[in-house]
């Protein structure tokens, strides 16, 4: 398997730690580490009863106190919740505000839980140690970049069919294509912007449903304090050339941060470019150079001086400078879709944003308040749904994407050799 | 200044401004030369380059025209035309111009919208106005570019064959550093572009893709001078010709000195790349280093300064042979001449040649000549006149003791015929008389001997107020009573190398005089101060005073104003004065009283 980032991120590390839930294929909460949970005093206290048995990959059981330990470091004391502590068997939480969307938000990527008392097998130089997961993968080695996972025997879920996994890290997307063609390969990326090329290279990518929110951060301050600077940068941008050319009609143009498919009202936020408009609400307004941030690679860069250009139209001068660039004025971020709940993902959302987190309401009006409201905000303007892909090789049997886009490790096989 | 030293002087200014006029000159053709080798050889270089510039011109053109000819191009133009869908397309431009070699291309619709864009991906969509007047050759222009900077460009535009309606491709090179390498240059030639795109990001400009707005060349900014290497050193000493070239749009040339150094300079020419409405866009300069030029003309200028050198020094040594050949007999004759002023009438000079100094020098030898024969004669003649004066004088003072004798032998022999009483009285009073005039006889004889035997000066040190003192001390009580001696003697140093007897017996003399000339009384001053190198000793008396005629003989030998005087006083006087190598003068007038002055020379301290 190859991947553009560092091996240790994204799908990967869900093969090696577990949450207490899981994102189903349906995009549904399930039972992770945790078999149930209740909710009690409007959404204010939960319960998560723990799974029994289970164990971390060094054979150190996973118990109510380790879990607790791990989620404490995971948010490293800007927690969502009050309290959180280990009552028996099972994890108790408790907040001053409703938590409606506790169960999805400990299903991510975030919430991963660990052995806080393990070694650091991916540390620098270092020759052993528990990589302090439970999950149906296990680090087996580390060498020149890439990391080896092994299969889990005593995985609860059940063995998977796969033996190890090779992940080689940092690969440019083409060298993941021929190393894939090479059979060197059995699973490589291909970015949504580059569906359309796979396809005309016969990688036969599978491609998920829109499970990327392509957005644009604006900053509040300095010379964007301005809501209508805001407002005249989200008329500004073309949403459709950006979808149709550089993303090759594989995204959805939109002004909704949740897609269609997960909140069911994306339609209502029309993604219309107004220059007009966009000049009116400048005002003559010439604010200074602005910076956009944006990942260098292919489409992402791309779409970033498309804005740019975009914006320059619109009487602003911008300047694309690279995504690690601190404190610029606009930042080109993707969010991901994480489930079918479209208040936890809206939730995840703004955590990840910053944004500050309202109390959002179960039903789909709430909801769609709840994210209009932010989006008049004018600090996260959405631009597209973007899906993702990967492209197997013929060896790999039922390859198929889950809800979040990435690859079902588990049940894949490998057809083989002859 | 002798007039060998002037001569000396003469002679070498006249040749070695003769030579360094030469060599000054032979030094401006020779620079002239050399610039006007410079100004051919920098033409040379900027014609080969402008050729050399032409032929990348026609390489960007030809290259978009073979681009234009391809399968693919043709095809990527129909599928677009017929699609309208772009994003397949949306990198072809980068890979077409990677392939091409080219640092801009761009595919532009019917429409004149860019399809695909090597230089700014996202611009498809937006206008490309340049992409629709196609040009028959490559033109400049500037391009934006995405990081908000732009780029000056060569660039050319053709349709994609057999594609209607027409689709176009517009492309070059950037003129860069790259590009600068690009080209072919002689050795010694640097090139760099400076380019008057404007540094801060473009606003609102991108969707023209046009800069043609900026605002004329101001200042100077020698960061945009760029070459082969990078900035270009010492590029501020570029900004007058660039700025020139940038203002008038024409070609203009200049040498510049980098440093202080004249090696360091460099021949300049300065190129404004305009685009087609005659904006001047950047200005490339060809520089070629002078260094070699420079060191040649500096050498030979080594050469001719050396030669100049040997030339004023040869022009010296002959000034010097010269001016000793013409001055020499003329320092011999300055020589004899003052030693004919010293008396020294039996000099001659050396008489050479046959030229005006030798016709002078035979002239001055028979002027000598002449000289010496009138002396004899003088000297036989003045002696007569001497022999003559003394004779006179010998006879008259021997004449006036011989009468008395006369009277009384002639008295003594008459006397026989007397008493024997008688007799013995006449006889004793005769043989009185016979004695005293006798014994006048030998005084007369002895002051003749005594001015015979003047002796020479026996010169010691001595101040010329100790002699005045000794003469005070002498005769201030000596002097008869209504005679006053007075004294005025400076308070400096007055040092003389005489004989103190001498002088002393001549300042008596003088004193003596002078009071024989008041027998009614008067006062007697005797005074010494320094004159200039020399000492001056008056004496001064109330008296009668002199006649000028009396003045004029006062100090020839037996000339006398006394009744009684032999007239060899004042003649001892001078001579002793003349033996000091001193003068003696009188000044007197009638009724005002007699001064003599004598002028002793100064003694070295």
């Amino acid at each position: 398997m190859e991947t553009t980032g560092d091996p240790w991120s994204g799908f990967i590390r869900r093969l090696v730690f577990e949450g207490l839930t899981d994102v189903g294929a349906d995009g549904n909460i399930h039972p992770g580490l945790a078999t149930a949970w209740t909710a009690e005093n409007g959404d204010h206290r939960w319960q998560f009863h723990l799974r029994q048995g289970i164990r971390f990959h060094d054979g150190t059981a996973v118990t109510s106190t380790a879990i607790a330990a791990s989620l404490e470091a995971s948010c490293k004391g800007n927690c969502p919740w009050t309290t959180m502590r280990a009552l028996g068997s099972s994890i108790v939480f408790t907040s001053e505000s409703p938590m409606p969307g506790l169960p999805a938000l400990l299903s991510s990527d975030e919430f991963l839980i660990h052995d806080v008392n393990s070694g650091k097998p991916l540390a620098p130089g270092a020759t052993s140690g528990s990589d302090g997961g439970s999950g149906s993968f296990q680090v087996s080695g580390v060498a020149n970049g890439a990391l080896t996972l092994a299969a889990n025997e005593a995985s609860w879920r059940g063995r998977p069919f796969i033996d190890v996994i090779e992940v080689r890290g940092h690969r440019a997307v083409s060298d993941q294509w021929m190393d894939l063609a090479a059979s060197r390969a059995d699973i490589v990326e291909v970015p949504a912007g580059e569906i359309r090329q796979a396809q005309q290279q016969h990688l036969a990518p599978v491609v998920s449903d829109p499970v990327d929110v392509l957005a644009l951060e604006v900053s509040t301050s300095g010379a964007l304090a301005d809501l209508n600077l805001r407002s005249a940068i989200a008329w500004s941008i073309d949403r459709n050339v950006l979808a149709s050319v550089i993303f090759q009609r594989q995204g959805q143009a939109s002004a909704a941060l949740l897609p269609q498919k997960v909140s069911g009202y994306a339609f209502l936020f029309q993604p219309q470019r107004d220059l007009n408009k966009a000049h009116e609400l400048r005002g003559g307004l010439a604010a200074q150079s602005l910076s956009l941030a944006a990942p260098t690679s292919g489409a992402w860069q791309l779409a970033a001086q498309r804005i740019a250009l975009n914006l320059r139209e619109a009487g602003f001068s911008v300047q694309v400078v690279p995504g690690t660039a601190t404190n610029a004025d606009l930042a080109l971020r993707s969010f991901p879709v994480a489930g079918a709940d479209p208040a936890a993902d809206l939730e995840q959302m703004l955590r990840a944003s910053g944004e500050a987190l309202p109390t959002i309401g179960r039903d789909s009006a709430a909801v769609y308040r709840t994210e209009r409201d932010i989006l008049d905000r004018r600090t996260l303007i959405p631009l597209l749904h973007l899906p993702r892909a990967y492209a197997a090789s013929d060896r790999v049997r039922d390859f198929h994407l889950r809800f979040d886009g990435a690859p079902d490790i588990d049940d894949i096989s490998l057809e083989a050799a002859p | 200044m002798s007039l060998r030293q002037k001569l000396l002087l003469l002679l070498s200014l006249t040749v070695a401004a003769a030579v360094a006029s030469v060599a000054w000159t032979v030094l401006v053709r020779i620079r002239h030369v050399f610039d006007q080798r410079d100004q051919e050889e920098t033409a040379l270089f900027v014609a080969q380059f402008q050729r050399e510039f032409q032929n990348q011109s026609a390489g960007v053109t030809d290259t978009l025209s073979r681009l234009a000819e391809t399968d693919r191009a043709r095809f990527v133009a129909t599928e677009v035309t017929q699609s309208g869908d772009l994003a397949p397309y949306l990198n072809e431009a980068r890979t077409m111009a990677d392939a091409a070699h080219l640092d801009f291309l761009e595919m532009v619709g019917p429409t004149g919208d860019v399809i695909s864009s090597a230089q700014w991906p996202a611009r498809f969509g937006y206008p490309e106005p340049a992409a629709m007047s196609p040009k028959a050759a490559s033109f400049l222009k500037r391009e934006d570019l995405p990081d908000g900077t732009s780029a000056l460009g060569l660039f050319f535009v053709t349709a994609i064959d057999g594609v209607n309606p027409p689709v176009w491709l517009i492309g070059g090179k950037k003129l860069d550093q790259g590009f600068l390498a690009d080209l072919p240059v002689a050795p010694g030639m640097t090139v760099a572009l400076y380019s008057d795109a404007p540094s801060t990001p473009v606003t609102n400009t991108a969707a023209s893709n046009t800069s043609s707005s900026a605002p004329p060349p101001s200042a100077f900014d020698p960061p945009r001078l760029i070459g082969v290497d990078g900035v270009v050193p010492n590029a501020a000493r570029y900004e007058n010709l660039v700025l020139t070239a940038l203002r008038n749009g024409q070609q203009s040339s200049s040498i510049l000195y980098l440093t202080k150094r004249r090696e360091d300079s460099i021949s300049v020419t300065a190129l404004p790349l305009k685009d087609e409405s005659g904006k001047v866009l950047a200005v490339l300069t060809v520089a070629i280093s002078r260094s070699s030029m420079v060191e040649a003309q500096q050498h030979i200028r080594a050469i001719a300064y050396g030669v100049a050198s040997t030339g004023i020094l040869l022009a010296i040594v002959f000034s010097l042979w010269i001016a000793a050949r013409v001055s020499r007999p003329i320092e011999e004759l300055a020589r004899a001449s003052e030693a004919v002023a010293a008396g020294n009438w039996e000099v001659s000079v050396p008489e050479r040649g046959r030229d005006d100094l030798a016709l002078l020098a035979r002239s001055f030898n028979h002027m000598t000549a002449q000289l010496v024969s009138q002396r004899e004669r003088l000297v036989q003649t003045e002696r007569v006149a001497a022999w003559r004066e003394l004779a006179r004088r010998l006879a008259h003072e021997l004449k006036n003791p011989l009468f008395p004798l006369q009277l009384t032998v002639e008295n003594l022999a008459r006397s026989r015929q007397l008493p024997q009483a008688e007799f013995d009285e006449v006889f004793e009073e005769s043989t009185k008389t016979l004695g005293m005039e006798i014994a006048n006889l030998k005084t007369i004889i002895g002051r003749f001997s005594d001015f015979s035997k003047m002796p020479r000066p026996q010169l010691e040190a001595l101040d010329a107020a100790a002699a005045v003192e000794r003469i005070r001390a002498l005769y201030e009580s000596a002097c008869p009573p209504n005679v006053r001696l007075l004294t005025d003697v400076a308070t400096e140093p007055m040092p003389l190398d005489a004989d103190p007897e001498m002088l002393h017996r001549a300042l008596s003399n003088l004193v003596l005089n002078a009071m024989d000339a008041m027998p009614d009384g008067g006062t007697v001053t005797v005074s010494a101060r320094p004159v200039e190198d020399t000492i001056e000793i008056r004496v001064a008396d109330t008296g009668a005073g002199l006649t000028p005629e009396e003045c004029e003989r006062l100090f020839t030998p037996y000339y006398t104003t006394k009744q009684h005087g032999t007239g060899l006083g004042l003649a001892i006087v001078q001579s002793v004065i003349a033996d000091h190598a001193g003068t003696i003068a009188v000044d007197s007038r009638a009724g005002g009283g007699a001064t003599f002055i004598i002028s002793l020379p100064k003694a070295s301290v």
